[in-house]
């Protein structure tokens, strides 16, 4: 039988920021992916002979101290936001700048400014945590506890030291919604609803919903802004790949895990699909918390632990729709390096809340939530089409129904119209389409639910509590087994930080 | 599910106690009329006296009523799994037809309750306990194919236990001279006897389906009149019960499902009953948690204590050298059988089997309105209180 020290389950970018972290450090590695391709949901995918991002189309957290460690050489610009605007005055924001986008000044762009970068300051705080494991707060006090504590006292430190009337902010807004605190400083309109989309991308949530405010500072962990690699979401799967391959891990792709070998409440290894096994002390799975239990057998696990997995929220609600264009799309008042930038459909906060509550009854939002990019503005196609790549929200996991001809294709035309009103002309000159439902994505990816975070990034889902209590520190259920995916700390979005962090500790647990 | 409780419609939520299928024959026979209330089930305290019905466990035959015991049936392909990964015992050694003493943990290792497991076949089982455990079970039972129901009102249960129960069941006709301790067998269709009890002593429990419960009790209570047998109530059982040395939920320990102030929760170690836990088996509930705790060791021990003179101890702090506190007492009586002042007490680490010396019990006594207050010396014991080879004597002789 086959022996690596570490077997990684998935090669999305936490498999290969883990394996990379493991083979840095010596160990044999083994990346088994289950799909043909690479990258997960970075996973570049073609439509009708054109390359074009499958689901993730722009980079928003990558997280630093990932790309040092895996020294990633990422040529990342990074792009304008573009609110549209039903009365043609779209909005441009271009990092903490807010304008129109014929340079005329915004209203609000003062109290815009405000607000942001004092999100920006919360989330660049709360990013720090996102560089380790989440505080242990289950022991008693000892010596090994006031380590945990540390990483508490230092947050509870910087924020005072932001000053007292910033951590009086902090702690007012921190647990609230998006949507009191968005039109408490902002009249709403395109600007508040960006914010308000921002707040709740791929959430099971609007932005009334509590606790959206801090999934918003979540997002701008690393500066916010969002930025398209050059060369594509391909060129950040390759990245992550060579970082991986160039250490000495091996990887492997239509190679489906079946079961996670436990033997005496220790891992030793991997059934495949095929029957065949790989054998290892250490597996690190990056599937979703319940799938990932499931693989293991859920008799491995503590009741409490089950019934806590099994009640994991992972209700995707974003799809994403993929247009091959015949000819470039031209939107009415942008330029040419503005439509090139994160163009967002998410008229005003109220819209965006509208926008959520079909979903609840089973049924996709009529006026969605949109982020599209046309990344051939940037880097043509060969053949001169263009692509549009758009995030949709809110579409169900399972609408009344079901997902038939008919249900797929009215989301595909209302995200072709709403396109088509800002740039006329669009709708005609689509040549190909595509739908992924969460359904889809779930099927594709393994994301459970179809979820984007593999399970919601709410306040009870996260941090010491991801994926659930007394599973929070990646070590999953049997010695040996570590979450290392987007179910675990500090979750979604193209960070690798899950994936590092979990290879870290099961590092430090190999070599004690 | 028929609704065997009482006579009422069973859409009709009956208000306060309601009787056990036996409480018509328990009704005449109390002359205390000293009901409690069990699992929501009228049940007798004491029915003539407690000393009488105490001597006729020790000394002749006695039926108590335990149909407010918890039943659950978990049967299916995968029963055995399900039930392994919940009790701390190995339940693959189990044989059908024998029943097994165990405990069940929370993740953390804390004793949810104990109770007995019935192995009625390959994949039957049944758990008799104190505690409600339906929706804890049916957690458990996720992933696994087995079906959980509560027999908790479709199964009557009666205690048989004395030195001559085994001469009334055979007076009364059932072949079971070959049940050893913990054995079950059917000894008439619908009629499960176990040769299991509460009291240290020989004794059988009867488990039968209400419809046939008063019959059973006639035919037993025929049968047992030149036994000596009695009907009795809870606090001579409770007796029996310390003599044996057996903990009870709520005494020796709090089931933690119900504890709201932390560190309340014991393991099975500091119960006394590390025999009980079998690291070797694969996962269990709280296993991790239990490990942990070996290495670090129990935090405090149930032990049993033989105390000097013969004023009962309830409720006594337990001290080193007559000046450290370091336990209290939980269950506590004299033993008129033994001519011994016994108890039940937990002492904090590091006292226990292997540190006893120097231990003292602070005893209060009200003597006819002038407290006094006694510093009775306490000796750890291994072995249970009572003791008798009759009741592992197969097959048990008339007594």
């Amino acid at each position: 039988m086959e022996q690596f020290d570490a077997i990684v389950i998935g090669a999305g970018h936490n498999g290969l920021t883990a394996a990379a972290v493991l083979a840095g450090k010596g160990k044999r590695v083994l990346v088994l992916e289950r799909s043909t391709s690479l990258g997960g949901m970075m996973a570049t995918g073609t439509l009708n002979g054109v390359q074009l991002p499958r689901l993730a189309h722009l980079l928003y957290n990558l997280n630093p101290v990932v790309v040092r460690d895996l020294g990633l050489k990422l040529d990342a610009k990074p792009v304008p936001t573009v609110a549209l605007s039903e009365d043609g005055r779209h909005v441009v924001m271009d990092g903490a700048e807010v304008r129109f986008a014929d340079g005329t000044a915004h209203p609000d762009a003062a109290a815009f400014v405000t607000l942001y970068q004092r999100l920006v300051r919360f989330g660049t705080l709360l990013g720090q945590l996102a560089q380790a494991a989440p505080p242990d707060l289950s022991g008693s006090l000892s010596l090994a506890q006031a380590g945990e504590l540390g990483a508490l006292a230092r947050l509870g430190l910087r924020l005072r030291l932001m000053g007292k009337a910033e951590m009086r902010e902090f702690l007012r807004i921190v647990l609230s919604n998006a949507q009191d605190l968005i039109l408490d400083e902002l009249a709403d309109g395109p600007l508040a609803g960006a914010l308000a989309a921002d707040a709740v991308r791929g959430a099971w949530a609007g932005p009334s919903a509590p606790g959206t405010v801090f999934s918003l500072i979540y997002r701008l962990a690393q500066g916010g802004g969002a930025a398209l690699p050059s060369g594509g979401m391909d060129a950040v799967v390759s990245a992550f790949v060579k970082a991986a391959e160039a250490r000495g891990a091996t990887i492997r792709t239509g190679a489906a895990v079946q079961r996670i070998v436990v033997e005496g409440d220790r891992v030793t290894g991997v059934e495949l699909a095929d029957g065949s096994r790989v054998s290892s002390a250490m597996v690190l799975s990056t599937a979703g918390a319940a799938q990932s239990m499931m693989l293991a057998g859920h008799g491995s696990y503590d009741i409490e632990a089950v019934r806590r997995l099994r009640n994991f929220r992972t209700k995707g609600t974003a799809a994403k729709v993929n247009l091959v264009l015949s000819g470039a799309p031209k939107f009415s008042g942008l330029s040419r390096e503005q439509a090139s930038g994160r163009l967002l459909i998410a008229r005003s906060v109220r819209a965006v809340e509208r926008a959520f509550n079909p979903v609840k009854y089973g049924e996709a939002s009529k006026a969605p939530v949109i982020e599209a990019v046309v990344p051939t503005l940037t880097v043509p196609d060969a053949s001169g089409k263009h692509v549009v790549s758009a995030v949709v929200q809110y579409v169900p996991y399972a609408p009344d129904g079901g997902w038939t001809d008919t249900a797929r294709q009215t989301v595909i035309d209302q995200v072709v119209a709403a396109l088509d009103r800002f740039a006329p002309g669009l709708a005609a000159m689509v040549t190909a389409s595509e739908l992924l439902t969460p359904a889809d994505i779930e099927s594709e990816t393994g994301a459970p639910g179809g979820h984007w975070h593999h399970g919601e990034m709410s306040f009870d889902q996260l941090l010491s509590v991801r994926p659930a209590n007394g599973l929070a520190h990646y070590g999953f259920g049997p010695a040996g087994l570590y979450l290392a995916g987007a179910a675990a700390h500090p979750g979604g979005d193209v960070t690798g930080a899950p994936g590092r962090n979990a290879a870290l500790k099961a590092l430090k647990e190999m070599a004690a | 599910m028929k609704d065997t409780r009482h006579d009422l419609p069973p859409e009709h939520v009956p208000l306060g106690l309601i009787p056990t299928p036996f409480q018509p024959r328990l009704e005449p026979l109390s002359r205390t009329k000293d009901w409690m209330n069990w699992a929501g089930y009228i049940s007798p305290a004491v029915l003539d006296t407690m000393e009488f019905e105490y001597f006729a466990i020790r000394n002749q035959a006695t039926l108590f009523d335990i149909s407010p015991m918890h039943k659950y049936r978990v049967s299916g392909p995968e029963a055995l799994g399900m039930l392994n990964r919940l009790v701390t015992r190995d339940v693959r050694k189990l044989a059908p037809g024998r029943v097994a003493y165990v405990m069940w943990c929370d993740e953390d290792g804390m004793v949810i309750d104990d109770g007995t497991l019935f192995r009625l076949s390959e994949t039957e089982f049944r758990l008799c306990c104190q505690e409600p455990q339906f929706s804890w079970l049916l957690d458990a039972a996720w992933g696994y194919d087995v079906r959980v129901e509560d027999e908790s009102h479709s199964v009557a249960g009666l205690s048989l236990q004395g030195p001559t129960s085994a001469s009334v069941l055979l007076e009364a006709g059932f072949e079971i001279d070959h049940l050893r301790p913990f054995d079950l067998a059917e000894a008439e269709p619908g009629l499960l006897i176990s040769r299991t009890g509460f009291t240290g002593d020989l004794g059988y429990e009867l488990w039968i389906s209400p419809d046939h419960a008063l019959a059973l009790w006639d035919r037993l209570w025929d049968a047992g009149q030149t036994w000596g047998i009695r009907a009795i109530g809870y606090h001579a059982l409770n007796m029996a019960r310390i003599e044996a040395g057996f903990i009870a939920a709520g005494v020796e320990f709090q089931p933690i499902h119900h504890t709201l102030r932390l560190h309340r929760g014991r393991t099975p170690v500091e119960l006394g009953f590390a025999w009980l836990v079998d690291f070797d088996k694969g996962h269990f509930n709280g296993r991790r948690a239990l490990v942990a705790q070996a290495e670090r060791g129990p935090r405090s021990m149930i032990v049993k204590l033989d105390i000097g003179g013969f004023k009962p101890a309830a409720d006594a702090l337990i001290y080193y050298r007559k000046k450290r506190e370091v336990g209290h007492i939980t269950s506590a009586m004299w033993s008129p059988t033994l001519k011994r002042n016994i108890a039940l007490a937990e002492v904090r680490a590091p006292f226990g089997p292997d540190r006893t010396k120097d231990l003292w019990v602070e005893i209060y006594l009200n003597q006819e309105g002038v407290w006094q207050r006694r510093m009775a010396r306490a000796t750890v014991l291994s072995q249970p209180f009572f003791r008798n080879p009759r009741a592992r004597a197969t097959p048990p002789a008339a007594f």
